[in-house]
C-alpha cells in the first residue's frame, strides 16, 4: 500500500517536475513567470487528444503536442510577450493571466466544456508487477518519458551552443547582446521551448487527468509550489521540487486523505519561512 | 509606465455623486431589463474590489489570493447566523470581517516577505491553501462543494423593533449602505497621509524605504484592510444569495476580481465597480448559451490583454483622463 502511494508521488512528482522546468526556463532567462503555462499545458493535452483518437497512436499525439505547443509558443512571443520584457513584472503576470484566459476560452468555445476521458495507450495499458506489487504500466511510462525528457532538456540546456547563450542570457543578457548574439531569438526560442515542454506535459498527463478546458489551473499553481519549494530557475531544483511535492501529496493522502493538497501548501510556507530562496535555489537571485 | 491614482483632488462631491448613484442604480438596471438583485450582486463585487484597488491600484501589490478572505469571510458569516450563534446581521458580518482580516495578516506577514512575482505566486498559493482546507478538512463546517445554504436575509434587531431588509430591494439598501461606507472608508484611507505613503511605495519602494518608511509594515496594513474588504464582500455574499459557495474561494474568484479592476481602472476606487458591472451583466445576460458564454469571456480576455498593454488605468481612468485633458484645454 504505501510502496504504491510512493510509486504514485513518483509519477505524480515527475509531470509537476516537467511542468515546473518549463516554467523555470522561461522565469530564468526572461525573467517573468508564465500565468499561461497551465494552458499551454492544456492546449497540449488537446491538440494531442484530438490527434490521438484520430489516428489512435498516441506517440503521433504526443508528437502533435510538442510540436503545436512549440509553434503556439513562438506565435504568442512574437505577437505579445516580447513587448513586455521591459515591463514591471505585475504588467508581465496580467497579460500572460489574460493570455490565459483567451486560450482556455477558445479551447471551450471549440471543444465545449465536457471532460473527456482519454484512453490509456495500447503499449501502456496493463499492470507490472514489481516485486510483489502490481502496478498501473503507464504510470511508470510517464516516468520514463519525463525522464528521458528531462535528460534531453539537461543536453540541450548545459552541452550545446545555444544552452551556452541562454545560461549567459540569464546571468546577463546585455552582455551577451553587445557580444554580438541575438538574444532576441533566444528568447524566442526559449519561450517556445518551455511551452512545448508544458503541451508534453499535458498529454501525457491527458490519460490520468482527462482532457476539459480547466485542466490547465490546478498544474499551474501546484507547479509554482514546486519552483517555491525547489528554488527558482534552478533545473535541478525543479526536478528536486517536483518529486518532493509529488511524495508529499501520495504520502499524505495515504494516512490522511482530506489533507493530501492542504500538506502542499504547508510544505511552501515552511520552506518559505526557512529557507526562503528555495532548497536548491541560489540566495540573492530574484 | 505607472500612473498615479486619478480623482484625488477632487472634493466632497465624488461622495454625493456615489450616494445619488446608489440611490438611482436600481432603477437604471431595471431599464436595462434587470432586477435589483444584479445590482446587488455588482455592488459586492465592487466592495471586494475596492479593497483588491487599495492593494494593487494604489500600492501595487498583484495579489491572486483574494478569494481566501472573500470565502472565509462569507464562511464565518454564514455560520454564525445559520447556526444562530449571533443573530444580528451586522454583527455576524462584522465577525467575519476581522476574521478575514485576520487570515489576512498571518498570509500578509508569509507573503510580504516577498514581492513582485514571488508575492502573487505565494498569494495565489495560499489562495488554494484556503480552498482545499473548505473542501476536505473542513467540510463538516462548510459543506464542502455543496456549499453553505441557508444564510439568512440581513436583519438588524435593534432591541425594541428589528430592521428588515430581507426582501430583495431591502438587500439592496443594506449592501449599498456598506457600499457607501466602504467607498467613504476607502477614499479617506488613499488621501490620508497613510495614502500618501501607499503611493509612494506604489511609485518607487526603494525610495520609500530609502526616506525611512517601513515599506513592509505600511503593505502589511494596507493587505489587511483589502482582506477585510473581502471578508465583508464574502459575507454580503452569502446574505445575498441565500447560500455560500466554495466557488467563492476558488482561484477563478481571485483571477475574476483582478479582471474586473483592471477593466474598470486600477488606482479609481469606482474601476472595480465599473468593471464588476460590466462582467456581472454580460455574464448574466449571456451564461445560458453554451458557445456564447464561451466567447463572451474570450472577448472581455481581449479586451483585458488590450488594456494591460495599452491603458493601464482602465475604462474609468480613460474617462477621467479626457475630462482633464478637455478641462485644461491643453492635449498632452
Amino acid at each position: 500500500m504505501i510502496e504504491a502511494q510512493l510509486l504514485n508521488g513518483v509519477a505524480l512528482g515527475s509531470i509537476l517536475a516537467l511542468v515546473a522546468l518549463g516554467l523555470t526556463i522561461i522565469f530564468g532567462l526572461l525573467g517573468f513567470v508564465n500565468f499561461a503555462h497551465g494552458a499551454l499545458f492544456m492546449i497540449g493535452a488537446y491538440a494531442g487528444w484530438v490527434v490521438y483518437t484520430q489516428t489512435n497512436s498516441f506517440l503521433l499525439g504526443i508528437a502533435t503536442a510538442i510540436v503545436f505547443t512549440f509553434v503556439v509558443g513562438l506565435v504568442i512571443e512574437r505577437v505579445l510577450i516580447r513587448f513586455y520584457y521591459k515591463r514591471p513584472p505585475e504588467d508581465q503576470i496580467l497579460v500572460t493571466f489574460g493570455l490565459g484566459i483567451v486560450l482556455v476560452e477558445s479551447v471551450r468555445g471549440i471543444f465545449g466544456g465536457k471532460t473527456q476521458l482519454v484512453s490509456t495507450p495500447n503499449w501502456g495499458a496493463g499492470a507490472v508487477q514489481i516485486l510483489d506489487l502490481i502496478y498501473p504500466a503507464y504510470r511508470l511510462q510517464v516516468v520514463g518519458i519525463v525522464a528521458l525528457t528531462l535528460l534531453v532538456m539537461w543536453l540541450i540546456l548545459f552541452k550545446t551552443r545555444i544552452g551556452l547563450i541562454v545560461r549567459a542570457g540569464i546571468d546577463d543578457a546585455l552582455i551577451v547582446n553587445i557580444l554580438g548574439i541575438n538574444v532576441n531569438r533566444t528568447f524566442m526560442l526559449v519561450f517556445a521551448l518551455g511551452a512545448a515542454v508544458a503541451g508534453l506535459s499535458g498529454i501525457i498527463d491527458a490519460p490520468i487527468l482527462a482532457v476539459y478546458p480547466d485542466m490547465g489551473t490546478g498544474v499551474l499553481v501546484q507547479s509554482f509550489v514546486v519552483v517555491v519549494i525547489g528554488g527558482v530557475g534552478s533545473f535541478w531544483g525543479a526536478i528536486l521540487g517536483g518529486l518532493v511535492a509529488g511524495e508529499i501529496v501520495s504520502i499524505t493522502t495515504a494516512f490522511a486523505p482530506d489533507f493530501g493538497q492542504v500538506m502542499l501548501y504547508v510544505a511552501m510556507a515552511l520552506v518559505l519561512i526557512m529557507r526562503p530562496q528555495g532548497l536548491l535555489g541560489v540566495e540573492g537571485r530574484t | 509606465m505607472r500612473l498615479g491614482p486619478v480623482g484625488d483632488r477632487s472634493g466632497w462631491w465624488v461622495e454625493a455623486a456615489i450616494a445619488v448613484f446608489l440611490v438611482v442604480f436600481p432603477t437604471v438596471m431595471a431599464a436595462l431589463g434587470a432586477g435589483p438583485d444584479l445590482a446587488t450582486r455588482i455592488l459586492i463585487l465592487g466592495l471586494f474590489g475596492l479593497g483588491v484597488d487599495l492593494i494593487f491600484g494604489f500600492t501595487g501589490l498583484l495579489s491572486f489570493g483574494q478569494a481566501a478572505f472573500f470565502g472565509s469571510g462569507g464562511f464565518i458569516t454564514g455560520y454564525l447566523l445559520i447556526h444562530n450563534i449571533v443573530n444580528n446581521s451586522l454583527g455576524a458580518l462584522a465577525i467575519g470581517t476581522i476574521g478575514a482580516a485576520i487570515f489576512g495578516v498571518v498570509i500578509g506577514e508569509l507573503a510580504l516577505r516577498q514581492t513582485g512575482v514571488y508575492f502573487a505566486m505565494l498569494t495565489l498559493a495560499f489562495g488554494e491553501l484556503f480552498y482545499f482546507l473548505d473542501l476536505s478538512p473542513l467540510r463538516n463546517y462548510t459543506g464542502s462543494e455543496n456549499g453553505m445554504p441557508g444564510v439568512p436575509k440581513p436583519t438588524v434587531p435593534l432591541g425594541f423593533t428589528t430592521l428588515d431588509f430581507t426582501s430583495n430591494l431591502g438587500t439592496y439598501v443594506f449592501v449599498a449602505i456598506l457600499y457607501f461606507f466602504g467607498f467613504v472608508i476607502a477614499r479617506r484611507i488613499v488621501r490620508s497621509p497613510f495614502g500618501a505613503v501607499l503611493r509612494a511605495i506604489l511609485e518607487n519602494p526603494e525610495r520609500a524605504a530609502a526616506v525611512g518608511h517601513d515599506v513592509r509594515r505600511y503593505k502589511l496594513v494596507v493587505f489587511t484592510i483589502a482582506a477585510a474588504y473581502a471578508g465583508l464582500a464574502g459575507g454580503l455574499l452569502g446574505m445575498f444569495q441565500g447560500y455560500m459557495p466554495y466557488e467563492a474561494l476558488s482561484i477563478d474568484q481571485s483571477g475574476e476580481i483582478i479582471v474586473m479592476t483592471v477593466i474598470g481602472g486600477p488606482g479609481t476606487l469606482i474601476g472595480p465597480l465599473v468593471g464588476a458591472g460590466i462582467w456581472t451583466y454580460l455574464r448574466q445576460e449571456l451564461q445560458n448559451i453554451d458557445v456564447i458564454a464561451s466567447i463572451w469571456k474570450l472577448i472581455l480576455g481581449l479586451v483585458f490583454i488590450l488594456l494591460v498593454t495599452g491603458f493601464r488605468r482602465g475604462i474609468v481612468g480613460g474617462v477621467v483622463t479626457l475630462v482633464e485633458r478637455r478641462k485644461r484645454g491643453v492635449p498632452r
